[in-house]
């Protein structure tokens, strides 16, 4: 059954090009899809070890930089006669080398946070995030500071020789963006239901009980940390070779606060939450575009996320898991009830 | 059985101005019920905090089967076999009971990170063994019947043994126990007692803290009495019921009754 919706569910997503011809929508999913693999990764910290991170869009700009910058190359002028060149390198190494970036640099927050909780670690981060927006702006040497970086390349697939496509067009883009965003949701689905998501649960739910029974709390916040911000690194790779253009604004805490609203409205600590939220939040802004004045958007979207928080303030995925529940589920079976074992 | 399993000497706990542990030495022996008494306040948690990392000591040091505890975190302490609970209760209460009793047994898991994220056939194999693990301490502790229910909606009683068992989870050879049946009826409370001596027969050596000395009187092989910081008397629970000086520091009648 539970197998039967998600295939369902990837299906339609793999469909939506072929009878989806509109290409604004196109472009519409495709930043949703972004938003979404960024609230998944914000999920695995906010949701499952509890802190809240809202420097998040720190991971995701350090992603989009680091991708943008090794695939257009660049040099630094280090003295008056020595200049560092860095020949710029394949898009897909450009990636990989943003995901890694970002990675390590939230190796580095897990590692600074790992004795502040709560409130501190929502301090770290915002610090953080600042911190690197304001290099971003400021090393105009290296980032071309408020000029931003231009004529970033996209991604392409190529059999040498033979045959070659680079992803200028929306759909490619689509299904890239896609296959990463269900890479994200499995390597978050595997973690959580394995013994370091539940290290990771333990923290959130009783820090003192868990390390009482050897869970090396420590340990676990930085493994979070660091793929939580490799997927956001990932994320804004996707974002800089497809939109192709990066600046300073990318690290507007905004966005984090967006990311904030998709993983809290859809259900944090659940792994669809953040991919209902992430879609909801994506699309949803879009949509009133076409029918409202601006203002009138930012009412509706307002009134329309605290209507959630208000209404099902553990979020809609554990809200219709649990009228689900209700409804249909046979009365509690005792032994092996499937969702007790799950 | 006289080996000694935990050794404290000298320990001296200072919060402030206040001195809630003062130069105290004591050992519990591998394979007994070992009892800390005194009245509250009297620096028993404070203790157990030093010995199960919780807590830095002012001065002194705790060793575990040879091996220094000093400055472990309490995960490293676990890791040596020591497993605690705490006086008031504490559970993964947002949980179920079996999710609960999993995050237990972390320590009985081995599976890395990257064989999770390739879910690899051990790991599958691994999950289903942990279950019938956290099935079987429930089993041993009498609750079963819960395990699909949310460690919150428990009775009382209930959330207190489930306490025991995510300790028992993580294979301890000593468990720490916080007065582990405050706020327990009699019947319970003798119940209750009946499986941590069911416990220490399985093999785990058990520290117990209690502050009702009635309590302890009937499991304890040996009982320490600490007040206001210092020990005051230590011995078999016979000793201790005849020990002039506890019966005047703290328990009053109530020893000549028990
Ligand atoms: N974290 C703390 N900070 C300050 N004082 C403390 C702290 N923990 C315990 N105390 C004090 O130390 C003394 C011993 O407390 P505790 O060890 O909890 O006693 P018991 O467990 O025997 O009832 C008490 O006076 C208590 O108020
Ligand atoms: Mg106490």
């Amino acid at each position: 059954m539970r197998h039967a919706v998600t295939a369902a569910w990837v299906v339609f997503l793999f469909s939506i090009p072929l009878w989806m011809t509109d290409l604004y929508i196109l472009h519409i999913l495709i930043s949703a899809g972004i938003f979404t693999i960024a609230a998944i990764s914000l999920n695995l910290l906010l949701g499952y070890t509890g802190q809240l991170s809202l420097g998040h869009v720190a991971f995701f700009g350090i992603g989009a930089y680091t991708s943008a910058l090794v695939s257009l190359g660049f040099d630094l002028e280090l003295t008056d006669s020595y200049t560092f060149v860095f020949a710029p390198w394949p898009v897909w190494i450009a990636f990989i080398a943003g995901i890694a970036a970002a990675g390590l640099f939230g190796w580095l927050i897990g590692k600074i946070a790992f004795k502040v909780r709560g409130a501190y670690f929502v301090i770290v981060t915002i610090s953080f995030a600042e911190v690197v927006r304001l290099i971003s702006l400021n090393w105009v040497d290296l980032t071309e500071g408020p000029m931003a970086l231009n004529n970033i390349p996209p991604f392409g697939v190529a059999i040498p020789g033979l045959w070659e496509q680079t992803f200028y067009q929306k759909l490619p883009n689509y299904y890239l963006i896609l296959v990463v965003a269900i890479v994200c949701y499995i390597v978050v689905r595997r973690l959580v239901r394995s013994r370091a998501g539940r290290a990771m649960i333990g923290l959130r739910e009783n820090e003192a009980l868990a390390s009482s029974v050897g869970v090396d709390v420590t340990r676990y916040l930085v493994l979070a940390t660091v793929i939580s911000a490799a997927m956001a690194g990932a994320a804004g790779g996707l974002y800089t070779h497809y939109i192709r253009i990066v600046d300073p604004d990318i690290f507007l805490f905004i966005y984090t606060v967006t990311m904030v609203i998709m993983v809290v409205t859809g259900g944090k600590g659940t792994t669809a939450g953040p991919v209902v939220g992430g879609l909801l939040f994506g699309i949803l802004p879009e949509v009133l575009r076409e029918f409202a004045s601006p203002e009138v958007q930012w009412v509706i979207y307002g009134v329309f996320m605290i209507a959630v928080v208000f209404f099902l303030p553990q979020g809609i995925v554990p809200a219709v898991t649990s009228w689900w529940k209700a409804r249909f589920a046979a009365p509690e079976g005792g032994l092996g009830t499937p969702e007790g074992a799950r | 059985m006289t080996d000694t399993a935990l050794s404290v000497e000298g320990l001296t706990v200072h919060f402030g101005g206040l001195v809630a542990v003062s130069d105290v030495d004591f050992v519990v022996r591998e394979g007994e019920i070992a009892s800390l008494i005194g009245p509250n306040g009297a620096g028993k948690t404070t203790a157990f905090n030093v010995i199960t990392g919780f807590l830095q000591a002012s001065a002194g040091s705790v060793r575990y089967r040879g091996a220094s505890l000093d400055g472990l975190r309490p995960n490293d302490v676990a890791d040596l076999g020591v497993v605690r609970t705490f006086q008031k209760t504490s559970l993964f209460s947002g949980l179920s009971v079996i999710d609960n009793m999993l995050i237990g047994l972390h320590r009985r898991g081995r599976g890395r990170v990257w064989e999770i994220l390739l879910a690899l056939p051990r790991i599958k194999a691994e999950e289903r063994d942990l279950r019938m693990q956290a099935a079987a301490i429930l089993e041993q502790v009498g609750l079963s019947h819960r395990g699909g229910e949310l460690a919150s909606d428990l009775p009382y009683g209930e959330q207190r043994l489930l306490e025991v068992a995510i300790a028992l989870a993580a294979r301890p050879s000593l468990l720490l126990l916080d007065e582990p049946a405050s706020g327990m009826n009699p019947s319970e409370t003798q119940d209750f007692m009946n499986r941590v001596s069911a416990i220490r027969d399985q093999g785990t050596t058990i520290f117990l803290v209690e502050h009702d000395m009635r309590v302890v009187m009937g499991i304890s092989d040996r009982v320490i009495v600490l007040n206001q910081g210092i020990i005051l008397a230590e011995g078999t629970p016979e000793e201790i019921r005849r020990h002039p000086e506890v019966i005047r520091a703290y328990l009053g009648g109530a020893a000549a009754d028990a």
